[in-house]
């Protein structure tokens, strides 16, 4: 990779510092949201567990038997809150896609993100978004056909070899390339929304329209832009998890959780340092792609100018 | 008699998968003349075997390439002119037949020196399988040492374990004499002890069903159950009590606790002693079959003792092997072996449908003088608590239990309940205040369907709790940045 993509990174990276607020607004948002998910199963659990010696099988260690046992009480005190998990991970996807507008408003301007300026971005650049993410819903039913005729293809291949790695080595080589296009198709609208910010484009299809042009003419520069983060984390999560798995003591519950939470924080991190780097190569590239003028910022509502009213004057008798 | 069999694409244990053919269930089986009548059931879903001894003279012919592995001794193998060849088979004291063949087995032989001389190990391992072999080999050779050990003599001088192929798995996890099958993948992680556990219960059951061959239609208990009772005591034997089932720095399970979540996993539905057909559902017959059963054998030792009931099952083998006994002769040999009146006890677990669910009701400490105000912070002066500790039976099933409460000068009141009455208080004036109380302290009534009411801790610990929470946050974290990739 040329030295101006791995500055595209270390700017993407700088940004992600330099307002990373933004990232523990949203890590804070995710794990509330994740508390209240979880709470239902937790005020059962609490009083079947605190005060009971058989709480250790799970203190020392993790008996996925006393789980099952757990699990299969009567008033089910262990009952995954499945409904209110997804619920709120919908509520947290919908923010998201609201905050999208702020966060790479914040990233292309490179300015302090006031509340008001970086709500009044999230509202006005709200329903472009939304707009994208239908488009992007209908470029994703191919992949989604993909899916099912790889599957389909798996579940043929597996019955008809009488060895198991024919159906693995198909499986691992459709998965590659089903993610390999979910990621290309990822940047592309990535690309289209950092256009319709920069340039305040509000023709949807005109922005997917240049950010096509614009990725697949910088195709290896942006792709390795988006892997460089997503292989970092992948790295930094897989470590991590290797060490809760294996080196953690079953004891240690405080440090688990910091883990685990840590992972998130770099997921986070490195989501959003995709975006940042790519308004950042952005920033360098557009005067030479894109047609129209640099990006004029979202228009600031000025007061109503009213005439002074008339000064009081009291009635007379 | 001239019969005809077609082999379906593998189901229920028997049957083919591209070039592998497990051949079992194949031919019409005599029935058996007991009780002074034929007992011949129709097939059930829920049900396996009840077949009579016999000599077996069997010859199959097969294509050349193929490798066979059956329940016989090999007597002789012909080539034959059109590419086949013909392989003889003999076999003595057996109540069943079959056998498995494929081109693409890695055939393996072993032995094992028992106290009859060498049994010969034959291990067929399908493609892609390899690593699970020495897994199949470890198990079997222990299994074989310490069944002699404890129960009886394996009467016969080979075994042979079939490994099915990928896509075969329904033809894996069977018993017939002298031939079992097992099962693995080709990432079967080292931490997961399914390939032993499946290799060991599948031999057990060369005692329970092959040597001592119960009517399994009508007393499905006393083959699977008795069989999970000792797989549990094999497994844990071998591979540890908390992990021989599972083996992992992050997650754990012993055969004690599989076979208890088992049972847990249906009600008390149906009672141990029932016809294979007259469960309510599949669940409930796999769960009262297999789980409930090892779990009432090992809430047995609690009363007889460990050493006891292993004597008892080993009288019972040595008594009753290639003979077809009862339940009621099995527990007439624990009865005889334990010397003790153990009919409360079966009549309720084996016979009844009694749930067994003891809990701690109620444990305090308070000042014996609690209306000295001046006395109760923050110690009275005279230092004595009156402490109560309420113990309570929620279930029908009446057992003796154990009590042990701690107080925080290290004493110890232990206590002996015979559990008849539905609540019982025990009160105890101290200089100290109640820790903890416990009921089965030691952890040996496995029967109780929940152990998590039988102690009360004064002093709360939070851990696991938050440990679950940590979980169940992480994945809900997860999903939620799954989705949020979307926008």
């Amino acid at each position: 990779m040329d030295r101006a993509n791995y500055g595209n990174s270390i700017s993407g990276a700088g940004l992600v510092w330099k307002w990373q607020r933004l990232l523990w607004w949203i890590f804070a948002l995710n794990l509330v949201f994740a508390f209240f998910a979880t709470q239902g199963m937790v005020d059962r659990l609490g009083p079947a567990l605190d005060h009971s010696n058989a709480s250790q099988y799970f203190v020392h260690g993790f008996d996925v038997s006393q789980m099952a046992a757990l699990a299969s009480q009567p008033d089910s005190p262990l009952e995954f809150q499945g409904p209110a998990v997804i619920h709120f991970s919908i509520v947290f996807m919908i923010l998201m896609l609201f905050f999208t507008g702020g966060i790479l408003a914040t990233y292309v301007r490179d300015e302090r993100p006031a509340p008001g300026i970086f709500f009044e971005s999230c509202g006005y650049y709200f329903w472009r978004f939304v707009r994208l993410l239908i488009y992007m819903l209908i470029v994703f039913l191919p992949i989604g056909g993909l899916v099912a005729l790889a599957s389909m293809m798996y579940s043929r291949i597996d019955d008809r070899s009488i060895s198991p790695y024919s159906a693995v080595h198909f499986f691992l080589a459709a998965a590659i390339v089903i993610l390999f296009l979910m990621i290309v198709i990822r940047v592309w609208f990535d690309m289209a929304q950092v256009i319709a910010v920069a340039e305040d484009e509000k023709r949807m299809h005109k922005a997917l329209r240049l950010a096509f042009s614009l990725f697949f003419r910088n195709f290896f520069s942006l792709l390795w832009i988006y892997l460089r983060a997503a292989v970092v984390a992948c790295l930094i999560v897989g470590l991590c998890l290797y060490f809760w798995m294996k080196k953690l003591p079953p004891e240690a519950t405080l440090v688990a959780f910091l883990l685990s939470q840590f992972m998130l924080v770099v997921w986070i991190a490195a989501r959003l340092w995709q975006r940042a780097s790519e308004s950042a190569w952005y920033r360098r590239h557009a005067p030479v792609v894109a047609q129209e003028p640099a990006w004029t910022p979202p228009p600031v509502i000025a007061p109503i100018a009213m005439p002074d009213p008339e000064p009081y004057t009291p009635p007379t008798t | 008699m001239t019969f005809r069999d077609q082999l379906p694409e593998v189901v229920e244990r028997t049957g083919y998968k591209h070039d592998f053919d497990m051949v079992g269930q194949w031919f019409p089986k005599v029935g058996v003349w007991w009780k002074d009548a034929w007992n011949c059931h129709q097939f059930h879903a829920n049900s396996e075997f009840f077949a009579d001894f016999g000599t077996f003279d069997v010859k199959i012919t097969v294509p050349q390439n193929e490798i066979v592995g059956a329940g016989g001794d090999l007597v002789s193998s012909h080539p034959n002119s059109d590419g086949t060849k013909t392989l003889a088979y003999h076999s003595e004291d057996v109540h069943d037949f079959s056998w498995a063949a494929s081109p693409s087995f890695t055939e393996k032989n072993d032995s094992w020196d028992g106290p009859n001389g060498p049994v010969a190990i034959h291990i067929l391992m399908s493609p892609g399988h390899m690593a699970t072999y020495p897994r199949y080999l470890s198990n079997l050779k222990g299994t074989l040492q310490l069944f002699n050990d404890w129960y009886g003599p394996y009467a016969y001088d080979r075994i042979t374990l079939i490994d099915p192929p990928h896509g075969g798995l329904d033809a894996g996890g069977m018993e017939y004499p002298t031939l079992i099958t097992a099962g693995t993948a080709w990432d079967m992680p080292k931490g997961l002890l399914a390939p032993e556990g499946v290799t060991e219960h599948e031999f057990g059951h060369q005692y329970w069903y092959g040597m001592v061959a119960t009517n399994e239609f009508e007393e499905a208990w006393l083959d699977e159950g008795i069989n999970s009772y000792t797989e549990v005591k094999v497994m844990d034997a071998l591979y540890g009590k908390n992990t021989s089932t599972m083996a992992w720095s992050f997650a754990q399970m012993g055969e004690h606790g599989q076979q208890r979540a088992g049972y847990l996993g249906s009600d008390d539905s149906d009672a141990i002693a029932q016809f294979a057909w007259k469960y309510r559902n599949s669940n409930s017959y796999g769960a009262i079959t297999y789980g409930k059963t090892a779990t009432m054998l090992a809430t047995l030792e609690q009363v007889i003792g460990e050493d006891t009931l292993r004597q008892a099952i080993h009288t019972y083998f040595m008594r009753y092997r290639f003979t077809h006994p009862t339940g009621t002769d099995f527990i007439k040999t624990i009865e005889e072996v334990s010397g003790k009146d153990l009919k409360w006890y079966f009549d309720q677990a084996v016979y009844g449908t009694n749930v067994f669910d003891y809990e701690i009701d109620d444990a305090h400490s308070d000042p014996l003088k609690w209306w000295d105000t001046s006395m109760a912070h923050p110690k009275p002066a005279d230092g004595i608590y009156r402490t109560y500790v309420t113990v309570r039976r929620k279930g029908d099933f009446i057992f003796p239990v154990d009590l042990e409460v701690k107080f925080d000068d290290g004493t110890t009141a232990t206590e002996h309940w015979d559990g008849k009455d539905r609540w019982f208080r025990y009160q105890y004036d101290r200089k100290a205040q109640i820790v903890s109380a416990e009921i089965d302290p030691q952890t040996q009534l496995y029967l109780d369907r929940n152990f998590f009411n039988n102690s009360y801790v004064e002093r709360g610990d939070a851990r696991a709790t938050h440990k679950f929470r940590n979980l169940w946050v992480f994945v809900s974290e997860w999903l939620s940045q799954l989705l949020a990739w979307l926008t």
